[in-house]
C-alpha cells in the first residue's frame, strides 16, 4: 500500500472546511449530548499578524500589558512569551502585566494545545513588540528632531544622543497604545529575541511565574474557586454505561428536597441536573431521582481489547493506512540476518488533572458569563452559546489558570452544564466535578496494540522493518456521532500516528495502522500517540540490538541517519550523564531510548531500575534526560516540564489503566486508578542542549522515552521483554528468580 | 456550634454541623486556598493542619474540629509574623515548585507540619511524609530540594 496523496489533500480540505485540523487536540460534542447536527468546532486557526499587534499594548506608566494568547495550565507558556515581549521592549519582568484575556478583548486565538505555544507563538508575539518598540522608537524622533536611528535603546524606553532619556511613559500618555495594522514598522525590523549576540535581558533567564506567590499563598485562581453574589450550585447527573438514553424521569421526590431550587429535564437532549441553595444539599437531591435509562449493549474489556487487536487486523490484512512503503518486505527474514518480532501493548488511560473540573457561568436575558478553566476559551464560548441558543458574541469567557491540561480540558464540559442550568433558574450556577465525574466522563488515551517484525545484518545494520498497530481516532476521537463515519473515511488520524515514524535509517519499510472507533471517547493526552509508539518501537531496537550482540547504545547511534545529528547529540548527552556501560551490580540495570517529538524536540532518556524478586520490588532509581528544544526561553520552566513528563512517564510504565466492564469505567478515584506518588519518584537529573534553533515545545518531548527506558533497563537487569504497559510486576519478578 | 479557622472564630449554622470542613472552609468561609482533589482521602490537595499536625480536610466533618484549631494555607505565613511568608512558603518561591499549582497549597501545608514535628528530616522521611499528596504535573523533585531548604536555611533559626 501507498500513501495516496489525492486522498491526503482530501482530508485537508475536509478538516480545515470542518475545523478539525488541529495539530493537538479536539474535542467534543458528543460528550455532551445537547448539541444539535451542527457541532460547535474547536479554534484551529493560526496566529495573524492582525491578531498579534492586538495582544500588547504600552500603558501610560510605561509598563507593558500582555494579553497571552496561551492558557495557563502550568506549562508555563505565558511566563515565556511575557520574556520575549520584554525582551523586544527592554523591560522588567515586574514592568509586564501578562494577563489571560477574555474572549472579548482579543481576537478568537487557536487553543492551546499540543505544545506548540512557544513553536508558534514566539514569532508573532516577537515580531508585534518589536513594532511597538519600534513605534515608539518614531514616537520619540518626532517629537524631538532626531531620527530614529540615532535614538537608542535604554530601560523602558530610550536615550537621546544627547544623553537625555526618553521613557515610554513620556510617550504614552492619556490612553494605552496599541498599535494598528496600518503602522507597522517592517523595514529592517530587528528581533533582539533572536540576536544570539545580543547580551540578552529575558530570554533565557529563569523568570519566576508571575502568579507563584498567588498560589503559595492560596489566592483564588482556578474556576472551582470562582464564586458570584447569589450564586446556586448545580450538577448534572450522566448515565454511567455509554451511550445510555434517559427514558423516564421521576422528580417529584427530589424537587421536595430541602435548598432545591430546581430539577431540570430535557429527555430529548439526555439532561437532568439539579440546582441547589447550597452545595451540600446537591446529593440527596441528586439520590431522589428516579430515573430509567435505555442502556445500549454493554461493551467489556475483552471485547475493545479484541476490536482494537493487531494480529485480528493482521489476519484480516486491512489497514486502513500505509504511512512508511519503502523497499521490499520479505515474508521471511534473510537466512543470514538477525530477527525479532514481538507484540506490544499499552493501557487505556486518563488525565486525572488534580483539579476536576468546575465553571461559574451567569446567563441573563441577552449575555452571558462564563468563568471556567478551557484549553479553548472561544470553543466554550461557541459550546455554551449553542446550548443555550444564544449568538456566540453575546458570551464573553473569562479563562481561568487551569489545575492540569494535558489535553483534557479542551472543553470544560461543565460550563455547558452550569449554562443550561443557570438559563433555567436566572441565576449565576456554579457546576464542579467531582472526582468520580471527571473519572467517569471525561474522554481518554486510548489502548495500543502493536505487532514489529524487524532484521538486521549481522554487523548491526537494520535491514527491514515492519510495523503494525491499531489504536482509535484522537485528534478526531471526539467529533459527534453524525459526522464520524465520514471523518473516518477520509481521515488518518495523526495523533494516533504521532511517533509512529522510525527515527533510524531502514531501507526496507512499512509502517501500517488503523484507527478503529469504538464507543469510549478518546481524546488528547500527554504526547498522544507518542508514548505508547515509541514504547514499541525504542523496545524492539533494544531486541534487534541483543539480537546483533550490541551494546543498545552503540547500535542506535550505528543505525541513525547522518541527518539526525541532534537526535545523536542528545543520545551521548544521556549517556554520558548516566555514565553509560558502568559496571552495575546484580539486579540493576540501565536503559536507554529516544525520540523526536513532532519532527522537532528531541529527547534521550536513560532510566537505572533496580529489580528485587525476594522482595518483589522494582524501583525506578533514576531517570537521566537530555533534550533539545531549540532555543530556550526559560531554562527553569524547561526543567519543570521535563521533571513532569518523568514523572508521567514512570506512571504510565508502572500504574496508569482504565478498563471497562459492562459499559462503563471501572476506576473511579486514585485508590484504583493509581498515578506516581512522591516515594516513588525517581531521581532525576536534567541536561538541556544550548542551542540557537527556533524554539520548540517541551510539554510532550520527554515523555515518549521514559516507558521504554524503564523496560530496556529491566531487560538489562533480568533478560526479561516487558510487552505490555502498565508493567505487570509478577510476570518480571517471575523471569528474574529463574535467572537468579 | 463555633469553630476556629487562621484564628478567628466562625459561627456553624446547625444544618452545617455534618459537612465536611473543606466545603465549610471554601464554601461558607470562602477560603478558596484549601482545595477538592479527590473528596475521599486520596490526594492530600484539601491538608490542613488541626493543632499544627497535617489533616485531610474532606475526612473531617465541621463537628468534629469544634474545639481545636484549624490553620489554613491562607492563615500560614501569619504564623511568622517577622516574615512576608512563612518559610516553606519561601523555599516554595525560591524553587519555583509549582506548575499548574493546583495540588500545591495541600503541598505546603503537609510540608509545614513535616517540618513542625521533624525539623531536619531526611530524605527517606520526606519521601514518606509526603506520599499522600499527589502532584500530577510531578513536581516531587522540587518539593524535596524546597523542603531541604527550608529545613536547612531558616527553618530552625525561625522556630
Ligand atoms: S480532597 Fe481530601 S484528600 Fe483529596
Ligand atoms: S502542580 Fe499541578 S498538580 Fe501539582
Amino acid at each position: 500500500m501507498k500513501l495516496d496523496n489525492s486522498k491526503t489533500m482530501n482530508r485537508r480540505q475536509f478538516l480545515i472546511k470542518s475545523g478539525w485540523l488541529a495539530v493537538g487536540v479536539t474535542a467534543t460534542a458528543s460528550c455532551s449530548p445537547i448539541y444539535s447536527s451542527l457541532p460547535a468546532l474547536p479554534s484551529t486557526d493560526g496566529p495573524e499578524w492582525a491578531d498579534a499587534i492586538t495582544w500588547i499594548q504600552i500603558m501610560p506608566n510605561g509598563k507593558a500589558r500582555f494579553y497571552c494568547p496561551r492558557m495557563e495550565m502550568g506549562q508555563g507558556a505565558p511566563l515565556g512569551l511575557s520574556q520575549v515581549v520584554a525582551e523586544e521592549l527592554n523591560l522588567d519582568q515586574s514592568d509586564v502585566e501578562c494577563l489571560l484575556p477574555d474572549t472579548q478583548q482579543i481576537p478568537r486565538f487557536r487553543m492551546t494545545v499540543g505544545s506548540q505555544s512557544i513553536l508558534d507563538f514566539f514569532d508573532p508575539v516577537s515580531r508585534a513588540a518589536a513594532n511597538l518598540r519600534e513605534n515608539l522608537r518614531a514616537m520619540a524622533a518626532e517629537r524631538t528632531h532626531y531620527k530614529p536611528a540615532q535614538i537608542k535603546d535604554a530601560p523602558g524606553g530610550f536615550v537621546l544622543p544627547d544623553g537625555q532619556r526618553k521613557d515610554y511613559t513620556t510617550l504614552v500618555t492619556d490612553k494605552p497604545l496599541l498599535l494598528t495594522e496600518t503602522r507597522s514598522i517592517e523595514d529592517g525590523l530587528k528581533i533582539y529575541s533572536k540576536n544570539k549576540n545580543r547580551n540578552r535581558r529575558a530570554i533565557g533567564n529563569p523568570w519566576k511565574h508571575h502568579e507563584l506567590e498567588a498560589i503559595v499563598t492560596g489566592q483564588p485562581l482556578y474556576a472551582r474557586d470562582k464564586s458570584l453574589p447569589n450564586m446556586l450550585y448545580g450538577q448534572v447527573l450522566r448515565p454511567a454505561v455509554y451511550g445510555s438514553k434517559l427514558i423516564n424521569a421521576d422528580v417529584r421526590d427530589a424537587k421536595k428536597m430541602p435548598g432545591v431550587t430546581a430539577v431540570v429535564v430535557d429527555k430529548g437532549a439526555n439532561f437532568i441536573g439539579v440546582v441547589t441553595e447550597h452545595p451540600s444539599q446537591l446529593n440527596a437531591a441528586l439520590d431522589r431521582l428516579k430515573l430509567k435509562w435505555r442502556e445500549p449493549k454493554a461493551r467489556g474489556q475483552a471485547e475493545l481489547n479484541d476490536r482494537l487487536n493487531v494480529m485480528r487486523v493482521r489476519r484480516e490484512d486491512k489497514f486502513e493506512h500505509s504511512l512508511v512503503s519503502q523497499g521490499q518486505m520479505r515474508q521471511k527474514p534473510r537466512p543470514t540476518h538477525l530477527s525479532a518480532a514481538g507484540y506490544f501493548e499499552t493501557s487505556f488511560a486518563a488525565h486525572a488533572a488534580m483539579e476536576p473540573r468546575a465553571a461559574v457561568v451567569s446567563v441573563k436575558p441577552k449575555s452571558t458569563e462564563v468563568w471556567c478553566g478551557s484549553q479553548d476559551p472561544f470553543f466554550v464560548q461557541r459550546l455554551v452559546a449553542k446550548a443555550i441558543g444564544y449568538a456566540s458574541d453575546t458570551v464573553i469567557v473569562y479563562p481561568q489558570r487551569i489545575g492540569g491540561g494535558f489535553g483534557g480540558r479542551v472543553p470544560c464540559q461543565a460550563s455547558v452544564e452550569a449554562a443550561i442550568l443557570s438559563k433555567a433558574v436566572a441565576r449565576p450556577v456554579r457546576v464542579a466535578w467531582d472526582r468520580e465525574t471527571e473519572f467517569a466522563h471525561n474522554y481518554f488515551q486510548p489502548r495500543y496494540s502493536h505487532y514489529i517484525s524487524a532484521s538486521a545484518t549481522r554487523e548491526g545494520v537494520i535491514d527491514s522493518w515492519q510495523h503494525d498497530f491499531v489504536s482509535s481516532p484522537i485528534i478526531t476521537g471526539l467529533v459527534p456521532d453524525n459526522i464520524a463515519w465520514i471523518v473516518d473515511k477520509v481521515v488518518a488520524d495523526e495523533g494516533t500516528a504521532r511517533g509512529s515514524l522510525l527515527p533510524y535509517q531502514v531501507k526496507n519499510q512499512s509502517v501500517r495502522y488503523s484507527d478503529i472507533r469504538t464507543p469510549i471517547p478518546i481524546g488528547a493526552w500527554r504526547g498522544l500517540g507518542s508514548a505508547p509508539n515509541t514504547f514499541a518501537i525504542e523496545s524492539m531496537i533494544d531486541d534487534l540490538a541483543k539480537a546483533a550482540q550490541m551494546d543498545p547504545l552503540v547500535f542506535r547511534l550505528k543505525n541513525l541517519p547522518t541527518t539526525e545529528k541532534r537526535l545523536v547529540k542528545v543520545f551521548n548527552r544521556v549517556a554520558a550523564m548516566a555514565k553509560w556501560g558502568r559496571e552495575l551490580p546484580e539486579g540493576v540495570g540501565l536503559g536507554i531510548a529516544g525520540a523526536i517529538y513532532k519532527g522537532e524536540s528531541y529527547a534521550a532518556v536513560v532510566a537505572e531500575v533496580s529489580i528485587d524478586a525476594t522482595d518483589k520490588n522494582l524501583r525506578v532509581n533514576k531517570v537521566w534526560c537530555a533534550q533539545d528544544c531549540g532555543l530556550i526561553i526559560n531554562p527553569d520552566q524547561v526543567e519543570n516540564q521535563i521533571a513532569g513528563n518523568i514523572i508521567w512517564g514512570c506512571s504510565l510504565a508502572l500504574k496508569e489503566q482504565i478498563t471497562f466492564a459492562a459499559g462503563q469505567v471501572e476506576q473511579s478515584n486514585f485508590d484504583d486508578y493509581e498515578i506516581l506518588r512522591h516515594n516513588e519518584a525517581p531521581e532525576m537529573e536534567i541536561g538541556l542542549i544550548v542551542s540557537d534553533e527556533k524554539p520548540t515545545g517541551v510539554g510532550e518531548t520527554a515523555l515518549a522515552p521514559v516507558a521504554p527506558a524503564i523496560t530496556n533497563a529491566i531487560f538489562a537487569a533480568t533478560g526479561k521483554r516487558v510487552r505490555q504497559l502498565p508493567i505487570n510486576l509478577e510476570s518480571v519478578f517471575e523471569v528474574s528468580e529463574t535467572k537468579g | 456550634m463555633k469553630i476556629v479557622i487562621n484564628n478567628k472564630q466562625y459561627p456553624v449554622p446547625k444544618d452545617l454541623e455534618q459537612i465536611s470542613l473543606l466545603d465549610f472552609i471554601r464554601d461558607t468561609v470562602q477560603l478558596k486556598g484549601t482545595k477538592f482533589g479527590c473528596g475521599e482521602g486520596l490526594c492530600g490537595a484539601c491538608t490542613v493542619h488541626l493543632d499544627g499536625e497535617a489533616v485531610r480536610a474532606c475526612q473531617q466533618s465541621v463537628g468534629d474540629v469544634v474545639g481545636h484549631r484549624v490553620l489554613t494555607i491562607e492563615g500560614l505565613a501569619d504564623t511568622r509574623p517577622e516574615a512576608k511568608y512563612h518559610p516553606v512558603q519561601e523555599a516554595w518561591i525560591e524553587e519555583s515548585v509549582p506548575q499548574c499549582g493546583y495540588c500545591q497549597p495541600g503541598q505546603i501545608m503537609a510540608a509545614s507540619a513535616l517540618l513542625n514535628h521533624t525539623p531536619n528530616p531526611s530524605d527517606e522521611e520526606i519521601r514518606d511524609e509526603m506520599s499522600g499528596n499527589l502532584c500530577r504535573c510531578g513536581t516531587y523533585p522540587r518539593i524535596q530540594r524546597a523542603i531541604r531548604r527550608a529545613s536547612k536555611d531558616r527553618y530552625y533559626e525561625t522556630r
